[in-house]
């Protein structure tokens, strides 16, 4: 690599509850990315003059229709006070798009084409609803070749493959709320989170407001499962079947309580090479070792994780007990176990303040909010290196790995 | 073909007449309804046009022996576009245009009463209409599965179109098939005069600008589930082995999206795939070709009715009381005899439930009527007056025998005598009656009710008058026959035995029966062999192959035989005991968790593609043993004997169209391969070698 990619800051909102009613349902989804780019703005001295320094924005956002359409991310730019001169692009890699944003900005700098870029994401799920965008994914052709199923089958028969049992995930999902809990409670997420303001300065939220720091685990034993309806009376489960023949039954096992919460949430990412550092005074918090991306198994759609681990090692020239903390993304209870179970990781080191089930899943700008988690969480410990990976659509899996300088 | 223009009314009628007796869709049709429009176009005063039959039956779709043969797409392709193109012409031409269905539509025909602005139907019993196309491999090619969604909305069209499904007239208003029922030829002609003389300026909804579906709208995310949990569904059903299905429901998906010219062009391409496939050649050779010389009963003995009126029934089961519905039902009458007054009861019970459930529509005096022409009796002398006696008593030779000797006695000499049994000899049933050229089989599956197959088995003596006043008596039932020689098992009991055992067998050796009962279903095969093996009972089955021992003086060894048998020393005799490969206390229900600790064997290597290959080719050989042996007297009772019968993989066309699929030189390697690995039963026969030996087929490449 010809310079070095490094992370400089990293910003996020608050998440709130992804429906009619959450604290930021009345936000629009340009403003709650706003947010974020503003904060990272301020912070780093990017306003006037040296915002001209910024070459590009690259957001995360999944479902890009309505008023997530046409490139939310050049309009973003234009509403958070950024210098007109800094072009913007949206980005879909689904559930990866935030850490897409990352590693393709990472990209740029690394390899010389740009000095200084951010990255981040946003997705406002209260006011777009999910799969509201349609798309190529959802052609009868798919079931034909594939037998794809949606996501939840997906996380099912993960779990039904891994052996995973209804308490496993049951108690991966209260962990991931006692953590989550703790976290706020000993400021593991100060440095990052912003409130969001309204124009009058009048605050909106300034704390994740999904978990649920009471949860039980007969609680959450007791939650219906998601996917067994759909999976077995209206046939998605012989779908998958024509790829897992010698699956007789997947057992449906995810409940609301031990998948990913849908949340409104924005995030950004500021990251550039050395010399920009100096320039704007600013001190590089990490450089990025890794950023890859990896295709696999369409119907299993969520295993991804681990090849992406493997292949991020392999080209940092690293093996899994280098890097101290993984932030894997909690989409379902299933995929982080099963990361664990096959990379024979202790679940200590992984999602050390909880994650997306207690927290939420903001599409677009998780990835880009679990590294900036990561980074923050290495700091606190003093920890040296981390990896951050999620699981997606399609059968994806994105990670990459980072080192504290 | 012709125009006939009424100059008072301004009304042009275009009866459609091809020569022979129906109207078929080939080019001849194409050209002839292009003539007569243009005809009736050209006519001063013209203010609308009548699209009738001069047939039985309005048009009976596409001529399929074209689309057999045809292997080119860009063929198919432009003779659909053109047939598109005329159907286009039809309903923009200007002029309102009612379609007047004195007979069936099917297929093409329907598709050609779609492109009408109304369709108006006589309401008469015998007409059907509908897309059955699927069950032939090929989707509608002239606009059926776009002309329909946007008719009568897109999953109604899907839940029609998908299955293939035909819909009765009676029944077609309310489906939106049809705009409108008629009693009389006279009527349905001021009903389309009607329409005519009110809609002066008809377009067809789907060329005016504020068109909008009936239900869901295309790209709406109700939409998207709605074809994602129809896909699911078929899945489920299907095993995904129907790519015409499949193919139904994307040309839906992408036509709905688009206008109707560039959505009739997506349905050509679907069309042309389909067409030109294997899978379709293989389907409309069985369920078209050999389906209707199979039905038509072609170089059988004749006779023109069977002259029965009154039909004994022996035994009160299950079988006895389906013969008896359906008898009755046709007409008629019935005794059924049995020795325990229970056994009646029950019958009489099952038989009232089954007419109220069949002849549901029927006034109740027809359905008293069917109930009056049956009587249940413990009496033999009652059987005195039958024409026919189906004996429907358990498996037993001896008990078979007697109870034919004891009614032997007090029928006459003319009396027909058919054994309803599924494998013993009938030669050796014959031995107790007095006539043995009055002597047949005729073998029911079960339900009778739902099963359109009857297995008429010919020992030697049997006369050419039994068998057809037989085969009229399955023809008066509404059912098909295949007609086989004698030998211990006839032949859909041989190729049924084959497959279940040889998936109890697989389960012996250790394979894994989740991957063995998910194998049959993606090969085609209409129930999984262990949950089928469960119903026909364990114990059962190993009290026939008990009887086939004796019958063949030898000792049956095989390991899924002793398997089964160790299974019902345990207590596992299958779903009617509770617990057989399958548990049954659990919903859904599940393979018994124990069973792979059970069988300590394991194989060497085990894939899904061996366990389905292997219980493929099984049953295709049993099938070429059975055409070696003279037990089968045609290839097309092969096919639709195994498929109609025991529900062999409809999606292959048959098991020796599928030996032909896979390739004779290959099946003989491939069961050469068995043979050393498993054992001599599975060495292909020697018709199979010399037929692989000559490069030759079973059936004609198409």
């Amino acid at each position: 690599m010809p310079d070095t990619a490094y992370i400089y800051d990293a910003v996020r909102t608050p998440r709130g509850r992804g429906k009619a009613g959450g604290s930021l349902y009345t936000v629009k989804a340009v403003d709650l990315l706003a947010v974020s780019l503003r904060a990272l703005v301020e912070r780093n001295n990017l306003g006037g003059e040296n915002g001209k320094l910024v070459e590009d924005v690259s957001i995360g956002c999944v479902t890009q229709v309505g008023e997530q359409g046409s490139c939310i991310a050049r309009t973003g730019v234009l509403l958070a006070d950024l210098d007109e001169s800094v072009p913007a692009v949206t980005l879909n890699r689904f559930c990866g798009s935030g850490l897409e944003a990352v590693n393709a900005s990472s990209a740029k700098v690394a390899s010389g084409f740009a000095d200084l870029t951010i990255a981040g994401g946003v997705e406002s799920m209260s006011r777009v609803a999910m799969g509201s965008d349609g798309g190529a994914l959802w052609d009868p052709t798919m079931e034909w070749k594939y037998g794809t199923v949606p996501q939840g089958i997906s996380a099912d028969l993960l779990a039904t493959l891994a052996g995973l049992t209804r308490n496993d995930v049951d108690a991966f999902a209260l962990r991931s709320q006692k953590r989550a809990a703790t976290a706020w409670e000993t400021g593991e997420f100060s440095r990052s989170v912003v409130p969001v303001k309204d124009f009058n300065g009048v605050t909106l939220l300034e704390r994740d407001e999904f978990l649920r720091p009471d949860t039980t685990l007969e609680g959450l034993n007791k939650l219906k499962a998601s996917f067994e309806q759909m999976g077995e009376q209206f046939g998605l489960d012989d779908l998958a079947r024509k790829r897992y023949p010698h699956v007789e039954t997947i057992r449906h096992i995810h409940t609301p309580g031990n998948s990913s919460g849908i949340v409104d949430g924005s995030a950004a990412v500021l990251i550039g090479n050395g010399p920009i550092g100096t320039k704007l005074g600013l001190k590089p918090r990490a450089r990025i070792r890794a950023a890859v991306s990896v295709g696999g198994e369409p119907v299993l759609m969520l295993a991804e994780p681990v090849a992406a681990a493997r292949k991020a090692l392999a080209k940092a020239g690293m093996v899994l007990s280098d890097i101290d903390l993984f932030e894997v993304n909690e989409a379902f209870a299933a995929v982080p176990l099963y990361f664990a179970q096959e990379l024979g990781l202790d679940l200590d080191r992984i999602n050390v303040n909880g994650g997306a089930i207690a927290l939420g899943h903001p599409l677009g700008a998780t990835g880009a909010m679990i590294l900036g988690t990561l980074l923050d969480a290495l700091e606190r410990r003093n920890l040296s290196t981390g990896l951050a990976t999620l699981c997606i659509g399609g059968g994806m899996g994105i990670a990459t790995i980072i080192e504290r300088v | 073909m012709r125009c006939e223009f009424d100059s008072t009314t301004g009304i042009a009628t275009l009866v459609m007449q091809m020569d022979g007796r129906a109207n078929k869709i080939n080019p001849s049709f194409g050209e002839g309804l292009n003539r007569i429009l243009d005809e009736a176009l050209a006519t001063t005063g013209l203010k609308g046009i009548i699209l009738t039959s001069g047939h039985k039956d309005f048009c009976v779709g596409a001529d399929l022996d074209f689309i057999y043969k045809v292997r080119e797409p860009q063929a198919v392709y432009d003779v659909t576009r053109s047939l598109n193109a005329l159907f286009r012409k039809l309903e923009t031409c200007g002029k309102p245009v009612v379609c007047a269905l004195n007979g069936s539509a099917l297929g093409g025909g329907y598709e050609l009463a779609l492109s009408c602005h109304y369709r108006v139907a006589l309401d008469r019993a015998d007409i059907q209409l509908g897309l059955p196309e699927v069950s032939l491999g090929l989707i509608p090619g002239a606009g059926g599965t776009q002309r329909l969604p946007r008719l009568i909305g897109i999953q109604a069209a899907l839940m029609l179109v998908v299955e293939g499904k035909l819909v009765r007239a009676l029944n077609a208003q309310a489906n939106g098939l049809v705009d409108e029922l008629v009693s009389t030829e006279e009527a349905l002609r001021a009903s389309a005069v009607a329409f005519i003389t009110k809609t002066p300026n008809a377009k067809q909804p789907w060329d005016k600008s504020d068109f909008k579906y009936i239900g869901p709208q295309p790209e709406t995310n109700e939409c998207r589930q709605l074809f994602a949990v129809g896909g699911a569904m078929l899945t489920k059903k299907t095993a995904g082995v129907f790519p015409a299905a499949e193919a139904v429901i994307s040309a839906v998906y992408e036509g709905t999206q688009v206008g109707l010219d560039a959505a009739l062009q997506i349905e050509s391409r679907y069309f042309a795939a389909r067409a030109t496939s294997d899978n379709a050649k293989d389907m409309i050779r069985t369920f078209w070709f050999h389906k209707n010389a199979v039905e038509k009963q072609e170089g059988l003995p004749r006779a023109e009715n069977s002259g029965f009126t009154t039909i004994g029934l022996l035994g009160a089961g299950m079988m006895g009381a389906g013969i008896a519905v359906v008898s009755a039902q046709r007409g008629f009458k019935v005794v059924i005899k049995d020795i325990r007054q229970e056994a009646l009861d029950r019958c009489r019970a099952h038989f009232d439930e089954q007419v109220s459930k069949r002849a549901k529509h029927a006034p109740q005096a027809e359905r008293d009527a069917i109930s009056a022409r049956v009587t249940f009796t413990l009496d033999v002398v009652d059987l005195a007056p039958c024409d026919l006696i189906i004996e429907a008593v358990v498996e037993d030779i001896d008990l078979k025998h007697r109870v034919t000797r004891e009614v032997a006695a007090v029928v006459g000499k003319d009396t027909i005598w058919a054994s309803n049994t599924s494998a013993i000899p009938i030669t050796d049933l014959a031995t107790a009656w007095h006539t043995p050229a009055n002597f047949i089989g005729l073998h029911f599956f079960s339900p009778v009710e739902l099963m359109p197959l009857v297995e008429v088995i010919t020992p030697k003596a049997t006369s050419e008058v039994t068998l057809a006043r037989a085969l009229a008596y399955v023809r008066e039932i509404k059912k098909t026959a295949i007609v086989v020689n004698d030998g211990y098992g006839f032949y859909t009991t041989r190729v049924f035995s084959a497959y279940i055992m040889e998936a109890a067998q697989m389960v012996a050796q250790g394979h894994d029966p989740v991957l063995v009962e998910y194998a049959a279903r993606r090969a085609g095969m209409v129930v999984s062999p262990l949950k089928v093996f469960d119903e026909v009972s364990l114990s059962l089955a190993v009290h026939a192959v008990g009887s086939r021992e004796r019958w063949e003086g030898k000792k049956i060894d095989e390991p899924g035989l002793n398997l089964v048998k160790r299974l019902v020393e345990i207590g596992r005799a299958g779903k009617l005991a509770g617990k057989g490969f399958y548990d049954y206390e659990t919903k859904p229900r599940r393979l018994w968790s124990g069973l792979r600790a059970f069988v300590e064997a394991r194989p060497a290597a085990t894939s899904f593609e061996y366990i389905q290959s292997r219980m493929m080719l099984v049953q295709g050989l049993e099938a070429a043993k059975c055409l070696e042996e003279g037990i089968l007297r045609s290839k097309r009772d092969a096919e639709i004997g195994a498929i109609f019968g025991v529900g062999f993989a409809p999606n292959t066309g048959g098991p020796l169209a599928y030996l032909d699929r896979v390739g004779l030189k290959n099946v003989v390697s491939k069961l050469d391969a068995l043979a050393a690995e498993l054992g001599p039963r599975y060495a292909p026969n020697q018709l199979l070698r010399d037929m692989a030996a000559n490069g030759e087929r079973f059936f004609e490449a198409a």
